[in-house]
């Protein structure tokens, strides 16, 4: 009998609409595909409330609006925690369905950071992607920071504060980010992705805006030095114990320049017009074009990475590179990259479909291994009460 | 038996209809095809009902019919009730049961009525009216034969002499006595080439389209076993095609060297005999292919062509080079033919080159018969490629030559792809085979949903890759 995969998608996250493109396009259709799986999709509402119907796997519910009515309409999913995980849809008739596997494609907070991981593990079945501990490091941009920096890994200057922090002293928290770090600089909510709350900032008025547009999104911010002479590049790259690494790839953005969420996903990458596309966004160079030895340095900086800070599965490691000194810095991880970064695997020889069996097989390798790790303790402490 | 409760779904008419117009209303191919049929829900799965006048026309009578039994079931069981006779409600029983075989078989009763005292008169007519209006039209008319090719070679023919003449060629597959007769309306009198394409299913069909065409000039594209099923015998096949030799007498004709059952019957001396070597004196040189097109020189005495076209394949130089030739004899300069061979390119679904995430795909999904699977993997085995993905169902109708046919593709493909792909069908396991004696070390997949393949292409592929699609296994032939 196939084994029973549940693919995780949507979320109370900023990114939600993303995670319904990323579950739809790169990771459930191609699990069918496979003739391998049954696959369940399980909607996360951004209320919070989970969904599976075989509708949810068609993107016309999602994007002609009627998905608001399928959830008003629909009863929301029941979880039974019977030593793994079994979903009960409730009706005339209750309908268990024991999941085997679960693959998240959700992104930013409630799914990417951690969370979904954690209650997966409680559950105890095998999941794609990172584990729970290098996720929650993944998805904090200060935190992975401080663990690549611990690990010998440059990063740029940055300075990071609370909300709580910045509204309590707001002067203090302008100096100290203006006397710490030279314009230009980003600043970022620390936990989330696909450029979303990031702002460019070469002054202290457009830096003052740009903080309490990052409060507005998340409770941490992170403030960094722009890196100079800038060649962003990305590697995505996949495992558990031995790594397979895609292409370096370079978004075509420069130094004045960077994309944010409008430009990545609404407007096909067109920033500029005559940008060459080749990527899934199509605002990238693929394989990445880079000045000498650079192209090796950036792999062994993104593997080192990935190492460092524990990521499983899969993962994007964003670099800086100052194409005159040739340091290159780290700049943030992905944890589950936007339609699982299909087109770069497709470019390194790997197809959407291996792609995702792949990912399978590393849920369950890592499954497997973390099974045979003892997990009681016999003692006689509780004989004594 | 398991699926007899299908025939009694509100579309079984409809696909009844469906099955008799993909069988071309021909009785033979639609009983052969019901007989076949077992669960009639999967029946329409490629294509819908197209609903023509005709379609419309046998659909109310097949509603007709019945509703009709139905009628005559429902008197004989309220009789057997009013009456108390089991006999009747037996009949009654009977009667709705076996309604939907009345149905299937009924409907050939007033489709063949309509076709013997309705539409053949009405054909008849206006195939001698198309005749008499050919007959009368000054145009150098060229007529073109083969079991494959035949659009190939008029599409190339028709694009490079329109260089300098006014060309019109059969559109699409209109290539039988009425389509042809239609295609005649069309004319206004100022054609001064009109390329004809024959088609052949049964022994004498060039015949009587010569007859209807009157050609100038012939050109046979190829003979393989194409309409095996109805031509009986391969010999059959070979006399129809010929049968345009017999018209022709002296006039010219050109035959394609490269088919072996074409050439068994040219003779050394034949200077009209084409291939990728030349013809009629233009010899062919410094042939290159790749996935962006096709470059040779053709020379004849003082006349020289670069020739640069963006159809794919060596397979496609011979025919070419006779469309060079025939241009030349009808005044066209070696510039007006330089010009049209540039303008040639592949056609919907032949060699036709589609790139993919990085991938090329080369669609031949309408090339149906074993030259065309050759010239494919001979592509195939030229383009640079990470891996080569051949992909095929296999071909239809070849007759007792099925496993023969479907052994040797798999041999020949074993030694030029890397992923195999095969829609399963009857053939699958023939093609399976010759992979196996051909020693295939690549990655077999077998796909039972064709349209999903084709349509999620882009999760099988990756960079680098060349996927050739061949052939297409449509529904009649399930």
């Amino acid at each position: 009998m196939n084994k029973t995969v549940a693919v995780f998608f949507g979320g109370r996250s900023t990114e939600h609409d993303i995670s319904v493109i990323t579950a739809l396009s790169s990771v459930i259709k191609p699990l069918e595909l496979m003739k391998k799986y049954n696959v369940i999709p399980v909607y996360i509402a951004k209320d919070g409330k989970w969904f599976s119907d075989d509708k949810l796997k068609d993107i016309s519910i999602f994007s002609g609006g009627a998905i608001d009515e399928f959830c008003a309409k629909s009863k929301p999913l029941a979880v039974v925690f019977d030593s793994g995980m079994t979903f009960r849809k409730s009706g005339l008739r209750n309908k268990d369905i024991r999941i085997d596997i679960a693959f998240p494609a959700m992104h930013g907070p409630y799914g990417e950071d951690g969370s979904l991981m954690g209650l997966l593990r409680m559950a105890g079945i095998p999941f794609v992607g990172s584990d729970m501990a290098a996720s929650v490091i993944a998805m904090d941009k200060v935190l992975t920071k401080q663990v690549v920096q611990a690990n010998d890994i440059s990063t740029s200057k940055f300075v990071f504060f609370s909300k709580a922090e910045f509204e309590a002293d707001r002067d203090k928290i302008i100096k100290r980010v203006i006397n710490d770090l030279k314009f230009p600089q980003f600043v970022k909510p620390s936990h989330l992705g696909s450029s979303i709350g990031i702002t460019k900032v070469n002054n202290k008025d457009e830096l003052v805006n740009a903080i309490e547009l990052a409060a507005y999104y998340d409770n941490k911010i992170i403030v960094e030095e722009a890196v100079e002479n800038l060649i962003e590049v990305t590697v995505p790259i996949m495992g558990n114990e031995t790594l397979t690494l895609a292409l370096v790839e370079k978004p075509l953005s420069h130094g004045d320049d960077f994309f944010d969420f409008n430009t990545k996903y609404m407007s096909g990458g067109k920033k500029k017009s005559g940008a060459k596309q080749t990527g899934a966004q199509g605002y990238s160079e693929l394989p990445a074009k880079l000045p000498n030895g650079l192209y090796e340095a950036s792999l062994d900086i993104a593997q080192k990475v990935y190492r460092a800070t524990g990521c499983e599965g899969i993962s994007r490691i964003d670099l800086l590179i100052d194409s005159k000194s040739g340091i290159v810095y780290f700049n943030e991880i992905n944890p589950l990259p936007g339609s699982l970064y299909a087109h770069n695997w497709r470019a390194s020889g790997i197809s959407s479909i291996e792609l995702v069996s792949r990912l399978v097989d590393l849920a369950e390798e890592r499954f497997a291994r973390n099974q045979k790790l003892e997990t009681t303790f016999s003692s006689s402490f509780l004989k004594q009460f | 038996m398991k699926y007899y409760w299908t025939r009694f779904c509100p579309s079984y008419p409809q696909t009844i209809i469906y099955m008799l117009q993909c069988s071309e209303y021909r009785p033979k191919d639609y009983f052969a095809w019901l007989h076949r049929s077992t669960n009639f829900r999967l029946v329409m799965k490629r294509r819908k009902l197209d609903y023509t006048r005709k379609a419309i026309l046998m659909l109310a009578v097949a509603w007709f019919i019945l509703i009709t039994t139905y009628i005559i079931s429902l008197i004989l069981f309220i009789q057997s009730i009013i009456l108390v006779n089991l006999l009747f409600a037996i009949l009654a029983i009977i009667l709705f049961i076996i309604s939907p075989l009345v149905i299937a078989y009924g409907i050939a009763v007033p489709l063949w009525l309509g076709q013997k005292f309705i539409q053949e008169p009405k054909e008849r007519k206006m195939i001698e009216a198309a005749r008499q209006i050919i007959v009368k039209h000054p145009a150098l008319k060229i007529a073109v034969a083969g079991s494959y090719g035949k659009t190939t070679a008029k599409e190339i023919l028709q694009t490079i002499l329109s260089q300098g003449k006014r060309v019109v060629a059969t559109p699409g597959n209109m290539n039988t006595p009425i389509g042809i007769s239609k295609f005649v309306q069309t004319f206004d009198g100022s054609e001064e080439i009109i390329i004809f394409e024959l088609g052949e299913e049964r022994v004498g069909d060039v015949r009587k389209l010569c007859d209807l065409t009157h050609p100038d000039i012939g050109i046979i594209t190829g003979i393989n076993e194409a309409h095996l099923s109805s031509f009986g015998t391969i010999d059959h096949t070979i006399a129809t095609i010929f049968e345009l030799e017999d018209y022709l007498g002296d006039k010219p004709l050109y035959k394609n060297r490269e088919s072996q059952l074409v050439a068994s019957k040219i003779k050394d001396s034949d200077k009209l005999a084409f291939s990728r070597n030349g013809i009629n004196g233009w010899q062919i040189s410094d042939i290159k292919t790749d996935i962006h097109g096709t470059t040779f020189k053709a020379k004849k005495d003082s006349k020289t062509i670069l020739a640069h076209t963006k159809l794919l394949g060596f397979h496609n130089v011979g025919i070419i080079a006779t469309a060079i030739s025939i241009a030349d004899f009808v005044g066209l300069t070696p510039a007006q033919i330089t010009a049209g061979i540039k303008e040639t390119e592949p056609f919907e679904h032949r060699m036709q080159p589609k790139h993919l995430h990085g991938a090329w795909v080369i669609d031949d999904t309408y090339n149906g018969n074993s030259e065309g699977v050759q010239a494919g993997l001979l592509l195939l085995k030229e383009l640079e490629a990470k891996r080569r993905v051949y992909v095929t169902p296999g071909l239809v109708e070849q007759g007792d030559k099925t496993r023969e046919i479907h052994e040797k593709i798999g041999k020949q493909i074993a030694k030029v792809a890397d992923v195999v792909v095969l829609m399963r069908n009857s053939v699958t396991d023939y093609i399976s085979d010759g992979l196996h004696d051909g020693k295939f070390g690549g990655q077999l997949l077998i796909i039972d949903d064709p349209l999903e393949f084709y349509n999620n292409l882009d999760h099988f592929v990756v960079g680098g890759d060349v996927v050739l699609m061949q052939n297409d296994w449509t529904d009649n032939y399930a």
